[in-house]
């Protein structure tokens, strides 16, 4: 019980923390991120009530939100200012390949859907 | 005892049987079928299409000692070729055949000369212009005949040519006919052998024979015997006897020559020996006839036939010694040879006989004659039993006695537990002695079905060769299908060397009750009916889910974004900072393009033509995309 309580407590804090600390661009992208992942999870509880025929569209759907979540972390990787050390890209240069990289996974997805 | 293949006995009787049934291969000659090649020649007399079916037909049914009637004068004239060297000699030479048939030889006495004197003739054509003058009682020029032949001789060596050449050296002087009749030998060992037996000449029967006869035309021209070693005269004999139809007019023309030539007594004669008798030697055919006669099948003269040796064939034991041949007739053609003796022992014989000519004839093929026979003797089935046993215990077996040719009068009623077993003996009545046949079966016939299930019988080794034959019910339930009923029982006896056979109706009510239910029978007859039909099938395809979860499925897909939206509405996402102008404008439209295209790609295009309208987008896209980045840049540049 009172392991129950401390797993609450700390989770409580960390929703604190990240409410105060976050800055506004980078919940955006948090968002974005949830919706990413929430789609992916649809699609494969999809997949495991019917099967996986036809598998490659299951593939392409399911990869398709795989990319988009890593894509969009790392855009949010590079726009974290806290990261600046690490990286030494512009904010417009980071959004610049995220649309790039999109474009080259959308075509990939496209093409793989059938 | 076992159940086993028909057709396995039978392949194994069969070269027994055959043996009896076919001539055999021996040195002997056989009598020309001359009835056969009269009737061939009949049967073309009929209608006639050319002018040398008419020459071949008339000339050898003439041989034959048939005069044809002159009506055939016309048809000669009417189908004659005048244009053609070798149709006006068929035309000459079936006027010949003729008793009263002239032809007009001033009609053709021009093309015959310019043949005779043409330096591209051939061989044949020389002949054929010879002959015709001669038939028509025109001149030849028998010089410059002899000097074309000489020519000719040099530039064709074949056979046919060769034969021509006497054939054309038959027409003219006795010389030239001598020297012709000098190359016989010669052409002779041209001819091929064949298995060391017969000789012939390449182009088969018709040019075989025409050769032949060409040695004796030319021969008796010149005066002369003809010259062919014994030996190889008996081979082209051989060759000519084996040929009992032959297809074409014009061999058995030449073929009826040979025959001719070859029983003419001024000739050497083959001789032929044959069998008159049947090939079974028993106590009804006791002897065995043999006719000695020439190719012709007309008698020899007076000859005398000695049985050298008579070879069982199995062990080659001697039963015959010397033994001399009495004639039946004053004409010396048939000779008897008792040969149904106590001491001679059931079997197939190989006699060889020796012929001797009283006086001088020409003969030849007197030595290596063979006659076979078999000598066979009467049987009877003796101490034969039926025994209804018990599968387990044999010790209680229901034993019938059986006699021949009586059936059991009792009904039969076997079940699965049960095995019936026959037991008989054959002996050979002459003899005494117990005896091993190629045959011994018993069958059952299905009263229903008529389905027959046949069992050896196995006979035991040693003197008594008792036959035992057994059927289980059990173990041999499956040959009859499991089909219960009543059948017939039937034994059956067989060999070569017995004079009767048996096939003797034990039962005709055996009621045998198998313990499986019964299979239908095997339809054989289906083998060749059309089989059922296959309809191809395609890969069925994967069961997919019902519409309804598909779609319920793509909405839930689709509420992420909902949530999206509503999420950023609440931290606050808006447009304001978005910066207005052409080149944020072309930036977002080339963007949407982008989208736009995935989607048509996704429906219609495929991917090389996606990449070209890809690449056309981007460059709008980027250089946009650039712009508007570096405004958004400066801004924050300002705003730090």
């Amino acid at each position: 019980m009172s392991q129950v309580g401390q797993v609450v407590g700390i989770l409580r804090k960390l929703n604190g923390e990240y409410q105060s600390s976050t800055p506004k661009k980078l919940k955006l992208i948090d968002a974005y991120l949830v919706y990413v992942l929430l789609t992916g999870i649809v699609q494969f509880a999809y997949c495991l009530l019917v099967g996986t025929f036809p598998f490659n569209s299951f593939l392409s759907g399911f990869i398709s939100t795989v990319g988009c979540f890593v894509l969009a972390a790392s855009l949010r990787i590079q726009l974290n200012k806290a990261n600046q050390s690490v990286f030494n890209v512009s904010p417009e240069r980071a959004f610049a390949d995220f649309v790039f990289a999109h474009i080259i996974l959308h075509l990939v997805v496209v093409n793989f859907i059938g | 005892m076992t159940s086993t293949s028909l057709m396995m006995i039978i392949l194994v009787i069969l070269p027994f049987y055959s043996w009896c049934a076919t001539p055999t291969v021996a040195a002997n000659l056989s009598p020309a079928n001359i009835d056969g090649l009269k009737a061939q020649f009949q049967t073309a007399m009929k209608s006639f299409s050319d002018v040398a079916s008419i020459h071949y037909t008339l000339a050898g049914i003439k041989e034959l000692g048939v005069v044809p009637p002159d009506t055939y004068c016309n048809d000669i004239k009417k189908l004659v070729d005048k244009s053609d060297v070798e149709s006006i000699f068929h035309a000459t030479e079936a006027a010949r055949a003729l008793a009263n048939c002239k032809l007009p030889a001033e009609e053709y006495r021009a093309l015959l000369t310019s043949t005779l004197q043409s330096d591209k003739s051939t061989t044949a054509e020389v002949y054929y212009a010879v002959r015709a003058s001669v038939n028509l009682g025109l001149n030849v020029d028998e010089s410059r005949v002899e000097k074309r032949l000489n020519a000719l001789a040099k530039t064709d060596d074949s056979v046919a040519s060769q034969g021509y050449a006497l054939l054309t050296g038959a027409q003219l002087s006795q010389p030239i006919a001598k020297f012709y009749a000098d190359t016989i030998n010669d052409l002779v060992q041209q001819a091929d052998e064949v298995d060391g037996r017969t000789l012939q000449y390449e182009g088969g029967v018709g040019t075989t024979a025409l050769l032949v006869n060409a040695f004796y035309e030319v021969a008796e021209k010149a005066g002369v015997p003809v010259k062919i070693d014994p030996k190889q005269l008996i081979k082209f004999a051989s060759y000519f006897s084996t040929k009992r139809h032959v297809a074409t007019l014009r061999s058995a023309y030449y073929l009826t020559k040979v025959f001719k030539y070859l029983s003419d007594r001024k000739n050497t004669i083959p001789v032929v020996v044959s069998r008159t008798t049947p090939a079974a030697v028993s106590a009804q055919n006791p002897s065995v006839f043999v006719s000695v006669s020439n190719l012709f099948g007309q008698p020899v003269g007076e000859i005398f036939v000695v049985a050298e040796s008579a070879k069982r064939k199995e062990d080659g034991a001697v039963v015959i010694s010397k033994q001399k041949l009495t004639a039946k007739d004053s004409t010396s053609s048939i000779f008897e040879l008792p040969f149904y003796d106590a001491k001679i022992p059931r079997g197939f014989y190989t006699i060889h006989l020796t012929l001797t000519p009283r006086g001088d004839e020409k003969l030849i093929g007197l030595t290596d004659n063979t006659i076979e026979v078999k000598v066979t003797s009467e049987a009877a089935l003796e101490n034969a039993e039926l025994n209804v046993a018990d599968r387990d215990s044999t010790a209680q077996a229901k034993t019938h006695k059986l006699t021949y040719p009586n059936a059991l009068s009792e009904k039969l009623d076997l079940h699965s537990h049960q095995k019936l077993i026959i037991k008989f003996q054959v002996k050979d009545k002459r003899t005494g002695e117990y005896v091993r046949t190629q045959q011994a079966f018993i069958r059952f016939t299905n009263k229903k079905s008529k389905k027959e299930i046949i069992y050896l019988a196995e006979a035991v080794s040693g003197a008594t060769a008792q036959y035992k034959a057994e059927m289980d019910l059990t173990s041999n339930a499956a040959d009859f299908r499991y089909q219960s009923g009543a059948y017939d029982l039937v034994v059956i006896v067989g060999d070569s060397l017995l004079q009767n056979a048996f096939e003797w109706k034990v039962n005709d009510n055996v009621q045998l009750t198998f313990h499986e239910d019964s299979l239908a029978d095997k339809n054989h007859q289906d083998l060749y009916l059309p089989r059922p039909e296959i309809i191809h099938q395609f890969r069925v395809e994967e069961k997919r889910p019902p519409t309804i979860v598909s779609l319920v499925f793509s909405g839930l897909t689709l509420l992420p974004l909902l949530i999206l939206l509503v999420s950023w509405l609440r931290l606050g996402f808006n447009l304001s900072g978005m910066p207005l102008g052409l080149s944020p404008l072309v930036f977002h439209a080339s963007h949407g393009a982008a989208f736009a295209l995935m989607f048509v790609y996704w429906k219609y295009l495929d991917m090389f033509q996606t990449i070209r309208y890809l690449a056309l987008i981007s460059i709008p896209l980027f250089l946009a995309g650039h712009r508007v980045l570096a405004i958004l840049a400066a801004r924050r540049e300002k705003k730090v």
